[in-house]
């Protein structure tokens, strides 16, 4: 006769129901949801691209710079991207109403630009490094240092680092 | 009143038809509800069969390729129309008598095996073979079902019958019989006749652990699966009408006695809870059985036990 | 007319149609239908096992190559009026199994599609409020 136990108890506990979505429902802290992307502290080292494994993360070259593009209807929400970032410039949040109706279907994507710069020294385009970059850490530059390289291409930033790291070793031993 | 249009009356609004209708359905509801909360779910709104009958109707019916389609089409409304004439067949105590030319024990039982024939034919008409798995199910179930009601039946009708062992068929006489004599509730040579009708109740009204015809997770439905729109909406009726008859039936048979004053429609209302209640609680604390093991069970205890009360009704007269 | 589409609004059946799916969205299904956490009857709502019961199509899974044409001949024999969910990201653009030569693409392009949940998979409660918007379109096709 245990049951009668069982269903007597349940009639006195009353239901144990979520209320959503009559009512509010709890959402847990550390819960992986809606993809953020923060692009002034992106470098685009492409590796969320490369550990996506939906294939929603996309760069695209354009003339006003980097285009970043998450399409949240082929992402897993497995949170490796924000795992492997270096800059935390993508996070997840936890929103996870995401339902939507189907002409919303390629309207769930988050954008990002890395803006476009040119180059101080000789005029290229390139695309802009973020300003939170750590870079720039072997040889412990200034600030005006970092600043100066920051506004360089690649080119020009590699010919740069090499003299300031030049002129820094100066005193040493050959 | 002249008679034909008080027979239409009692099969079209009371009891039979709407009221027969709207107190099946709202017994399905709680039903639905009380399962719900011994399961601490909150379940749906009490009043969701009868929203379930309205959505049914805006559907669109279909008829499958491989079926017999005027049969397909014609039983939903057999089975019904069945249903809503035996409402109008059992007296409820105190309010309503049927008149003696609507049918007696008899007709009862046998508008009461329509139902289960037309879900057979219906799973053999639907051409598909989940269909058929139901119509042989069925067909093995109400095998083992019917057997003890027909003894049931025939023990109520030598126990209230007159007394040189005249059996009466008349359910109007059982209820007057019981009302000056006292309830069958009370008297033992009936109890294993009660306990023989509680284990019909399950089995005719399909629910667990009776309810192998109709197997939502085994045969996708059974015979009702290829049915959709207005057609499931009148088997819908169908089972909530053999509900309501089923249960009238059973207060009829065991414990008619009322108050001569109108509450006795809400007295014939409350004594129908219980027996609601012990199949819900039934339905939500138990498996299902598997055909042959329902069959068995029905060969045995539920037969032995009528067949023990017919035995001594007929020494006892 | 009107008080008869909005009473039978309130009584929309389930289907489950799995075109594939690694059957996690179809954990989280059935735990949004039969666990008492997240009672899905609330909103009148009941899973049917036969296709010509149901209202609301719930469909997981990428179209594989093997069961597509049965998946496309089972949402023909389902009655009007429907409406579609496609649950989980597969059925939406293909999931993580989008490039693969077995799956036949995003379900949009052979099926007419309502509402999407994303989600790998996607949390009962994200579900529940695809089903709640299902509900909204389907009682406009009434």
């Amino acid at each position: 006769m245990g049951f009668l136990r069982v269903l007597i108890r349940n009639l006195l506990a009353g239901p144990s129901t979520d209320p959503f979505p009559f009512g509010e429902t709890f959402t847990p802290k550390a819960l992986r949801g809606r993809v953020v992307y923060d692009a002034s502290r992106c470098t685009s080292c492409r590796a969320c691209e490369q550990v996506c494994i939906g294939g929603a993360i996309r760069f695209d070259n354009t003339p006003e710079g980097r285009r970043f593009l998450l399409w949240h209807n082929t992402c897993t929400f497995c949170g490796l991207c924000a795992f492997y970032c270096p800059q935390d410039a993508i996070t997840m949040t936890t929103d996870w109403h995401l339902s939507h109706a189907q002409e919303d279907k390629f309207k769930m994507v988050e954008h990002g630009l890395i803006p476009a710069a040119k180059c101080v020294a000789c005029g290229a385009d390139y695309v802009a490094v973020a300003p939170t970059a750590k870079a720039f850490a072997g040889y412990a530059p200034s600030a005006e240092e970092v600043e100066s390289l920051r506004q360089c291409c690649p080119r020009c930033r590699r010919k740069q680092a090499a003299e300031i790291a030049a002129a820094k070793t100066k005193g040493l031993p050959s | 009143m002249p008679e034909s249009l008080a027979l239409l009356l009692s099969v079209a609004i009371f009891p039979g038809g709407v009221f027969a209708l709207g107190l099946g359905l709202g017994l399905k509801g709680i039903d639905r509800r009380v399962a719900a909360r011994l399961q601490r779910r909150v379940g749906p709104p009490l009043l969701q069969p009868f929203f379930d009958l309205i959505k049914l109707s805006r559907k669109q019916t279909t008829v499958p390729d491989t079926s017999c389609r005027p049969l397909f089409l014609a039983l939903p409304p057999v089975g019904a129309a069945s249903m809503l004439l035996a409402a109008a067949l059992v007296p409820i105590p105190g309010i309503y008598a049927p008149d003696p030319m609507l049918g007696d024990m008899l007709v009862l039982f046998y508008l009461l095996v329509v139902p289960g024939m037309v879900l057979m034919l219906a799973g053999s008409a639907s051409g598909s073979p989940f269909g058929a798995i139901g119509f042989s199910r069925e067909m093995m179930l109400m095998l083992a079902y019917e057997t003890p009601i027909v003894l049931v039946l025939v023990t109520a009708g030598i126990r209230a019958g007159g007394g040189d062992g005249a059996i009466t068929l008349s359910l109007t006489e059982i209820m007057h019989h019981q009302q000056t004599h006292g309830a069958f509730l009370f008297d033992p040579v009936m109890w294993p006749a009660l306990l023989a009708f509680a284990a019909f109740l399950p089995a005719n009204l399909g629910t667990i652990p009776f309810d192998t015809p109709e197997a939502e997770t085994e045969v996708l439905d059974g015979p009702l699966l290829e049915y959709s729109g207005a057609a499931l909406g009148l088997f819908k009726a169908m089972s909530a009408l053999k509900a309501v008859v089923v249960l009238n039936l059973g207060v009829c048979l065991f414990f008619p006695t009322a108050p001569a004053n109108p509450s006795a429609l809400l007295v014939h209302l409350v004594k129908l809870l219980p027996m609601a209640a012990g199949v819900t609680v039934l339905r939500v604390s138990m498996g299902r059985m598997r055909v042959d093991q329902a069959f068995r069970f029905f060969f045995k205890w539920p037969l032995a036990l009528a067949a023990a009360s017919v035995t001594a009704a007929i020494l006892s007269r | 007319m009107s008080l008869i589409r909005t009473l039978s609004s309130r009584s929309p059946w389930l289907y489950r149609i799995n075109a594939g799916s690694c059957n996690g969205c179809d954990v989280e299904l059935a735990t949004t239908a039969c666990i008492p956490r997240y009672d899905v009857e609330r909103l009148g709502c009941q899973y049917c096992g036969s296709p010509r019961h149901a209202d609301i199509v719930l469909i997981t899974g990428p179209l594989t190559a093997r069961v597509k044409d049965k998946v496309l001949r089972l949402f023909a024999e389902i009655p009007e009026p429907k409406v579609t969910v496609a649950v989980g990201i597969c059925p939406i653009s293909g999931g993580i199994f989008r490039e693969s030569y077995a799956v036949c693409g995003p379900i949009d392009h052979y099926l007419p599609v309502d509402v999407n949940v994303p989600g790998c998979p996607p949390r009962p409660q994200a579900i529940l409020e695809g089903v709640a918007k299902a509900i909204e379109i389907w009682k406009s096709r009434l």
